[in-house]
C-alpha cells in the first residue's frame, strides 16, 4: 500500500502523466471550442447585448438559464463529498477529489455566465464599490465567492499528504462546505423566488426546489464524470459505489418530482387567472416542450431506470439515466425562467417596446414576451462549457492521476470500507479500472 | 418630505399617444424603446375595443414608471444604481448601473427598458432637455418624472403636452396639492396594489 501511494504521488507530479496523453485530442477540441466561444463573446462585447435574443419583454435568457443550471451542477459534487465527511459516509468519501473538482469548474462556469450576461461588465467593480445588501444578486455574488474559495481550499487540502493537521483542516472545510453549498443554491433561487412581480417565480418552495434540482443534476453529472474517468483510467470507482450513488440519485429525482408537483398543484388549485396563464403556457403553450420534456425525460424515465437495483447495476443504464437527469434539469431551468416573462402583468396593445432600432413601425412592439437564443448566445455558452471541461481535463491528472478511491482510502489509514469490489478482480487499481472501463463500453 | 407624483384621469384620456411622444422627445429616448406608452387595456390592437358587439368597452391606460413608494427595482439592484431621491422620484445612476437587469425582472409594470445596443437616434443627434444625461449602451433607463424639468419647478413634459388635461402633477405630501385633492375626492387607485410596490402614480375614472 505504501509503495502504491508513493507511485501515485510520483505520477501526479509528472507534468504529463501517461494517461493524459490520450486526452490530447480532447484537450485540443475543447480548446478550439473555448476559443470560438471567446471570439463570440468579444463580438458581443463589441456590439452589445443586441446580438442576443433578449429584449425588454424577456430580459433574461440562455445565459441566466445556464447560470442557474451550473450553480446547480456544482452542488452534487460538493454536497456528496462534504456530507460524506460530515456524516461519516465513508464510501462516498472516496470520490471526493473528482467530485470537488467538478464542483469547482461548474461554479466557475456559473460565475462566467453572470459576467457574460452583464450589459456593463466594465463597471462590474461597482459590486465592490457600491454593494447594496438588500439585493439577492449581491447575496449571490458574496456566497458564490465564498463557495469558490471553499472549493479551492478543499481541493488543495485533499491534495496534501494526509497528517493530523491537514485531516483536521479538511474536516473543518467539509463542515463549512455543506451549509455553504446549500446556501448557494438557495440564494440563486431567491434571485427569482423573491420577485413578487412574477407569479411563476414568487414561491417559498423555490429554494428547496433549487437545492433538490441541484442535487439530482449535480449527482447525475458526477456519475457521468466518474464513468468517463473510469474508462480513461484516470480514477477508478467501484461498480458498487456507482450503483449506490445511482440509488441516491433515484431518491433525489423522486424528491424533485414531489416538489414540482407541490408547486404546480398549489398554483393550479385556486384557478386564479394569473397562475392559470402561467400553467397554460407550461401545459400546452410555448413552454410545454420544456415542461413535459423535464417531466418525462428528466424525472419519469430516469427514475424508472434507477429505482430497480438490478438495472442500476449496469453502468450503461446509469449513464443514460444521468444524462437524462442533466438534460431534464436544464429544461426545468429554462421553463422556470422563461415562462414568467411571457405574460405582462399589465397587458394590452401596443405591449412592451422590444428595444431595438431598425424595426419598422409597430414591429418595435410585442404583446407578449418572446425569446429565442441567437447563434452568439449558443456559441458563447458552448465556449463556457468547453472551458469548464478543459479545466477539468487539465487538472484531473494532476489531482488524482490513476488513483483508486478504494486503495487511497485504505492507505490513508482509514479502515477499508468494503470487501474487495468484485471477487473476480485482483485488487490492483489499474486492472479494476480497465475492467470497469470495459464494462462501461460493453453495457 | 416631498413625494412627486402624476395622477391620471382615464376618462379624459383619448389614447392619442401625445404623452408617449412628448416623453420620448424630451428625454432623448433612443429608437426602439419608450419610457411612456398608452396601453389599450386587454386589447391586441391599439384603440381596439373589448367585449362582444354591441356591448363594447375601451379603456386607455398610460403606463410609465409608477415611482413606487416601495420600489421592487430599487431593493434588488445589487449596486444601488436605482435609488429614491429627496423628491420621491425613483431614479437610476447610469454611471453605476452594471446592466444586470434584475430590476427589469423585479418591476411588476414592465416600466424599464434596456440599452441593448449603442443608442440609435433619429435624427442622429441628441434631442430634448439639454441636461438630460445621455445613457450609454448596457444600462437600464425609465421615466424620471422629467427630473430636469421638475427640478426647475415645471411639470413633466407628458403633463404639459396632454391635449385633454388628463394628467395632473404635484406633491402627494402636500394635502392641498391638486394631486392630493384628486386622490381624496376621486378615490384614485394604484395599479397592481397586490404587488405591494405602492405606486405614487394614481389613476381614476
Ligand atoms: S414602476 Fe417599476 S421601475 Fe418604477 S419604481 Fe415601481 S418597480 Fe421601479
Ligand atoms: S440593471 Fe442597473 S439599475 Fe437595474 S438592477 Fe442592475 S445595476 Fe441596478
Amino acid at each position: 500500500m505504501t509503495s502504491k501511494k508513493a507511485d501515485t504521488v510520483a505520477r501526479a507530479a509528472t507534468p504529463m502523466p501517461n494517461s493524459s496523453k490520450k486526452a490530447i485530442p480532447a484537450i485540443v477540441i475543447l480548446a478550439i471550442i473555448t476559443l470560438v466561444g471567446i471570439g463570440a463573446w468579444v463580438y458581443q462585447l463589441a456590439n452589445g447585448l443586441a446580438v442576443t435574443g433578449m429584449n425588454n419583454g424577456t430580459s433574461w435568457g440562455l445565459y441566466i438559464t445556464c447560470f442557474m443550471f451550473f450553480v446547480g451542477l456544482s452542488a452534487g459534487g460538493l454536497i456528496v463529498a462534504s456530507s460524506a465527511a460530515v456524516f461519516g459516509v465513508r464510501q462516498y468519501k472516496q470520490v471526493a477529489k473528482p467530485a470537488v473538482l467538478l464542483s469547482t469548474v461548474c461554479i466557475i462556469a456559473a460565475a462566467a455566465f453572470v459576467l457574460i450576461d452583464l450589459g456593463g461588465v466594465q463597471r462590474v467593480f461597482n459590486l465592490i464599490l457600491h454593494p447594496n445588501l438588500t439585493s439577492p444578486l449581491m447575496w449571490d455574488v458574496l456566497v458564490i465567492a465564498i463557495y469558490l474559495i471553499i472549493n479551492i481550499v478543499y481541493l488543495v487540502l485533499m491534495g496534501r499528504r494526509s497528517n493530523v493537521a491537514s485531516d483536521r483542516a479538511l474536516a473543518i472545510t467539509s463542515r463549512l462546505a455543506l451549509p455553504v453549498a446549500i446556501l448557494v443554491h438557495s440564494v440563486t433561487a431567491w434571485i427569482f423566488g423573491l420577485q413578487i412581480a412574477k407569479v411563476g417565480w414568487h414561491s417559498a418552495i423555490l429554494a428547496p426546489l433549487f437545492v433538490t434540482s441541484a442535487l439530482d443534476s449535480g449527482l447525475a453529472l458526477l456519475l457521468i464524470v466518474l464513468v468517463v474517468l473510469n474508462a480513461t483510467k484516470l480514477f477508478a470507482t467501484s461498480k458498487k459505489l456507482l450503483s449506490s450513488l445511482a440509488g441516491l440519485l433515484a431518491v433525489c429525482i423522486a424528491v424533485d418530482a414531489f416538489m414540482v408537483g407541490c408547486e404546480i398543484l398549489t398554483m393550479a388549485y385556486p384557478s386564479a387567472p394569473e397562475e392559470a396563464a402561467v400553467l397554460t403556457l407550461l401545459f400546452t403553450g410555448s413552454s410545454a416542450p420544456l415542461f413535459w420534456g423535464e417531466i418525462v425525460l428528466g424525472l419519469a424515465v430516469p427514475f424508472l431506470l434507477l429505482v430497480f437495483s438490478r438495472l442500476r447495476e449496469s453502468v450503461g443504464v446509469i449513464v443514460v439515466a444521468s444524462a437524462l437527469v442533466v438534460v431534464g434539469v436544464f429544461l426545468k431551468r429554462a421553463w422556470l425562467l422563461l415562462t414568467s416573462f411571457v405574460t405582462f402583468n399589465v397587458a394590452g396593445a401596443p405591449g412592451v417596446a422590444y428595444g431595438r432600432s431598425g424595426l419598422d413601425g409597430t414591429d418595435i412592439w410585442s404583446l407578449i414576451g418572446t425569446y429565442a437564443p441567437t447563434w452568439v448566445e449558443v456559441t458563447v455558452t458552448l465556449g463556457v462549457i468547453a472551458l469548464a471541461a478543459l479545466i477539468y481535463v487539465l487538472l484531473a491528472p494532476r489531482l488524482f492521476a490513476g488513483e483508486d478511491g478504494h486503495l487511497e482510502l485504505a492507505s490513508a489509514g482509514a479502515p477499508a470500507f468494503a470487501t474487495p469490489l468484485e471477487p473476480a478482480l485482483p485488487s490492483a487499481d489499474a486492472s479494476t479500472a480497465a475492467a470497469l472501463g470495459t464494462a462501461a463500453k460493453t453495457t | 418630505m416631498t413625494r412627486l407624483a402624476i395622477v391620471i384621469n382615464q376618462d379624459r384620456c383619448i389614447g392619442c399617444q401625445t404623452c408617449a411622444n412628448a416623453c420620448k422627445m424630451e428625454n432623448n429616448v433612443p429608437m426602439g424603446m419608450l419610457w411612456n406608452r398608452v396601453i389599450t387595456v386587454g386589447s391586441d390592437v391599439i384603440d381596439g375595443a373589448v367585449g362582444t358587439y354591441p356591448n363594447l368597452t375601451r379603456e386607455y391606460l398610460p403606463m410609465a414608471c409608477q415611482h413606487c413608494d416601495n420600489p421592487a427595482c430599487q431593493a434588488v439592484c445589487p449596486v444601488g444604481a436605482t435609488y429614491t431621491d429627496e423628491a420621491g422620484r425613483v431614479l437610476i445612476n447610469y454611471d453605476i448601473c452594471i446592466g444586470c437587469r434584475i430590476c427589469m425582472a423585479a418591476c411588476p409594470y414592465n416600466a424599464r427598458v434596456f440599452n441593448w445596443e449603442e443608442p440609435v437616434r433619429d435624427p442622429d443627434f441628441n434631442y430634448g432637455h439639454k441636461d438630460v444625461p445621455v445613457r450609454p449602451r448596457g444600462v437600464t433607463e425609465k421615466c424620471t418624472l422629467c427630473k430636469e424639468r421638475t427640478d426647475e419647478d415645471r411639470e413633466p413634459m407628458c403633463v404639459t403636452c396632454c391635449p385633454t388635461k388628463a394628467r395632473s402633477f404635484g406633491d402627494l405630501d402636500n394635502p392641498s396639492s391638486a394631486v392630493s385633492a384628486l386622490i381624496r375626492e376621486k378615490s384614485a387607485y394604484q395599479l397592481l396594489p397586490e404587488r405591494g410596490t405602492s405606486p405614487k402614480t394614481r389613476y381614476f375614472k
